[in-house]
């Protein structure tokens, strides 16, 4: 019995360390090109999903009354993953559960709408640190594919009435009128809402509108939620895919008013090709846990006062100066911990936030510079840091 | 803040609640486009609930120390009113059914539902005002320190609060930040929009049109710093031209000139109480902060001045006699800018309002 008991708990450990980091995902090579997949693809069925934790994004809280109280208990979702390849593009495909459809609609002010976006990392040369999470950062660039949910609805009033559409069986009497109707939905349905993006850093992201990324994405609901997909080229000039790439995935609910930051995100994904070297160091840095000891840690993260500037289980911005780190394990690699750990202006969010109160900046300009307000913490030895970063690695909401 | 700063000042002793200015900016801006519901400028009756429904409760703005607080971004039926329209065809023909002219939604509600019912017991002592309202192209914008993505900017030249529409993306954290709800969301586009005080008309030598439009003729327009604006002298030599809500700590640049005259009370038996006054004080206090008491005690004072000796530079100003005094909008100065920027200067199409502290009057400098 009590040899049972060790055999049953050393499987719990395994599984929760199997929880804690996120595996690595192979990305299936196909001969078929990649560049117009969709959802229903049968190439698919060859792709090999594995789950990814996507949590909810609390270091930032945002303005929204409404949404804060939505997402107040925001729990983290899992997500099936897969990726495919065929050499010249890579797709990747989500599926996560949402039971509500929100579409984007024509006449509503408060609405939001279900979405799905990739990040990739920009520059993989140094594979750590990656670029910062949350749209890279400062010479980190990241390039990200954002979908949002459509639908061709024809609603004019806002009233989602639409009875003025027409049965499409009876083509022979109502030639002229579905012709009519088409013409309507063109003019006034929502189209295809299909973004990409360059940022390097929190506000920096800007659109890229002259057609240099090619991005296919797509969202269809299912009775378990959403299949998003997305293909884009290994190759261009943002970004140069190979061995191992780093993804980040984030999903947005419309019913918990999702946008921008009120969203749920994985930390970096490794994904390695079919076929090719794959990125060891990488894959080791995001598959692996931290090997401190987070007891220790968190001891540690009491006596250097790291909780007299943020909050580690809550997240409210009343109370903040820095980030909150409720989910930061959820989110964080290790080598982003360790880093703002040793280096605090590393990364530094810009600009004004409700967690940047007028009165406690959390950075000034220092010859054009952001430096962090926060202290330097070099001065700790390499295994207090370890035990840290170990301790703020289990910061993260429960699993939906 | 900006290095200059143009303003608008109305006085609401003189608006009759026409529309005239609602419907000069909706032609203008909003009748198309996924803007329909919006009003850029508005006119709503105070005491009353307002447009968009309670705005005044829905958060937004600055606290004391400077933070600025959560807000409610309102719901385009309920708050704003879905913009109906009716079938006119039904009675504008020779078969017409007139029993059929309706409106192709059924209203719940929208702008103005509750317009010049006020508040106080008729006829005894109810009262109300009209309120017009637009962008306030605040020195510190709510709209601006909300949005996560810097697509907000306040123009260095004249401190005209805009989007840019090529960052923006749909967020709306603007709409909750901005205490007077002034910004608004195109679903059509997915993005946020405004009041831009019609900076094309102001560049060419045209005033706003909410502001050209009025018939009451209410709003002056011009530049804080400039001293010869009948703007300057309401809002600063004067001090009878105050912000809306200042407590909300954006520091408005639109600036109102409160209501001071209000008839007297009647008693039970319809007879006037002499020395009363409808508008409760309070009221304006509410709505303009302490300032307002010495803003009445001065119009007032002016008023009687003018009454006795013929003479008020103030109450001249307050008459507004000449469009070409009201509106200054400095054309030399936004040429100089555009050359500055290397863009074309734009030459007015119209040189009665384009003096200023950089452009004399006629066109020349």
């Amino acid at each position: 019995m009590k040899k049972l008991l060790n055999s049953l708990l050393s499987l719990g450990v395994v599984a929760s360390a199997a929880l804690a980091a996120n595996p690595a995902i192979t990305a299936v090579k196909v001969s078929d090109s990649l560049d117009t997949i969709k959802a229903d693809s049968a190439l698919w069925s060859k792709a090999k999903f594995e789950t990814v934790i996507l949590y909810p994004q609390t270091s930032i809280e945002m303005n929204d009354k409404k949404a804060n109280a939505l997402v107040a208990n925001a729990k983290g979702k899992k997500a099936q993953v897969a990726a495919l390849h065929d050499g010249k593009n890579i797709a990747v495909m989500v599926k996560w559960a949402d039971k509500t459809k929100d579409v984007e609609q024509c006449m509503v002010s408060d609405v939001y709408t279900d979405g799905f976006a990739v990040q990739f990392a920009g520059t993989t040369a140094k594979p750590q640190p990656l670029p910062y999470i949350g749209m890279g950062s400062a010479g980190r660039p990241v390039v990200v594919h954002l979908q949002k949910a459509t639908a061709k609805v024809y609603e004019p009033n806002g009233n989602k009435d639409v009875s003025t559409q027409i049965n499409r069986q009876q083509t022979g009497v109502f030639e002229k009128e579905l012709a009519d109707f088409d013409a309507k939905v063109a003019s006034l349905a929502k189209t295809d809402y299909e973004k990409v993006f360059v940022a390097e850093g929190f506000r920096s992201t800007t659109e890229i509108k002259d057609n240099s990324v090619k991005s296919n994405g797509a969202m269809v609901h299912g009775p378990a939620g959403w299949s998003g997909t997305l293909s884009r080229p290994l190759k261009d000039e943002y970004v140069n895919l190979n061995g191992t790439v780093p993804v980040a995935i984030a999903v947005w609910d419309g019913s918990s008013m999702g946008r921008n930051g009120l969203k749920n995100l994985s930390s970096w994904v490794a994904i390695n090709l079919e076929g090719q070297t794959p990125n060891a160091a990488m894959v080791a840095e995001l598959t692996t846990d931290s090997k401190g000891n987070a007891a220790k840690g968190k001891e540690a993260a009491a006596t250097n006062g790291c909780t007299g500037c943020h909050q580690m289980t809550a997240a409210d911005a009343q109370s903040l100066l820095g980030p909150a780190l409720k989910n930061v394990g959820g989110y964080a690699t290790p080598a982003y911990l360790r880093e703002s750990i040793l280096k605090p202006s590393a990364v530094v969010v810009p600009g004004y936030n409700r967690n940047a109160h007028a009165n406690t900046p959390w950075y000034n300009i220092e010859k054009g510079k952001r430096v962090s307000t926060m202290t330097d913490f070099s001065f700790l030895d390499k295994a207090t840091v370890e035990d840290i970063v170990a301790y703020l690695k289990t910061l993260k909401s429960e699993v939906e | 803040m900006s290095k200059r700063q143009l303003a608008m000042v109305m006085d609401l002793n003189k608006c009759i609640g026409c529309q005239t200015c609602t419907v000069a900016c909706k032609t203008q801006w909003t009748n198309r486009n996924g803007r329909e519901y919006m009003y850029w400028n508005n006119v709503e009756t105070y005491p009353g609930t307002g447009y968009p429904k309670n705005w005044m409760e829905l958060g937004g703005g600055f606290d004391a120390a400077g933070d600025l607080q959560p807000g409610v971004i309102p719901n385009l039926e309920a708050d704003y009113g879905v913009p109906w329209d009716y079938n006119y065809e039904s009675i504008m023909t020779e078969n017409a059914d007139h029993n059929h002219f309706q409106p192709h939604v059924s209203p719940t509600w929208g702008p103005n539902w509750d317009e010049d019912q006020g508040a106080g017991a008729f006829p005894q002592d109810n009262y109300f005002f009209y309120l017009p309202r637009i962008c306030n192209h605040c020195t510190n914008p709510g709209c601006l320190s909300a949005c996560p993505r810097d697509a907000i900017f306040k123009r260095e030249q004249d401190g005209v609060v805009l989007v840019d529409l090529d960052r923006c993306q749909g967020y709306r954290y603007c709409i909750a930040g901005c205490p007077y709800k002034k910004i608004y969301f195109n679903p059509k586009i997915s993005k946020s929009e405004k009041c831009i005080l019609c900076f094309p008309r102001i560049e060419q030598g045209l005033p706003p049109a909410c502001a050209q439009q009025c018939v009451g003729r209410i709003r002056f327009v011009g530049f804080l710093d400039d001293e010869e604006s009948q703007v300057y002298k309401l809002v600063h030599k004067y001090k009878v031209a105050i912000g809306l809500r200042p407590d909300y700590g954006t520091q408005p640049n639109v600036y109102y000139v409160p209501p001071t005259e209000s008839p007297a009370k009647f008693d039970a038996e319809g007879r006037i109480i002499e020395g009363s006054t409808r508008l409760p004080i309070e009221e304006l206090e509410k709505l303009f902060g302490p300032d307002v008491h010495h803003a009445i005690k001065t119009l007032k004072a002016e008023m009687k001045k003018r009454k006795e000796t013929g003479v008020s530079e103030l109450m001249d100003i307050l008459i507004a006699y000449q469009h070409a005094d009201m509106f200054r909008l400095d054309n030399h100065y936004y040429q100089e800018v555009a050359k500055e920027q290397k863009r074309t200067p734009l030459a007015p199409v119209d040189t009665r309002y384009i003096a200023g502290k950089f452009t004399k009057a006629g066109g020349h400098h």
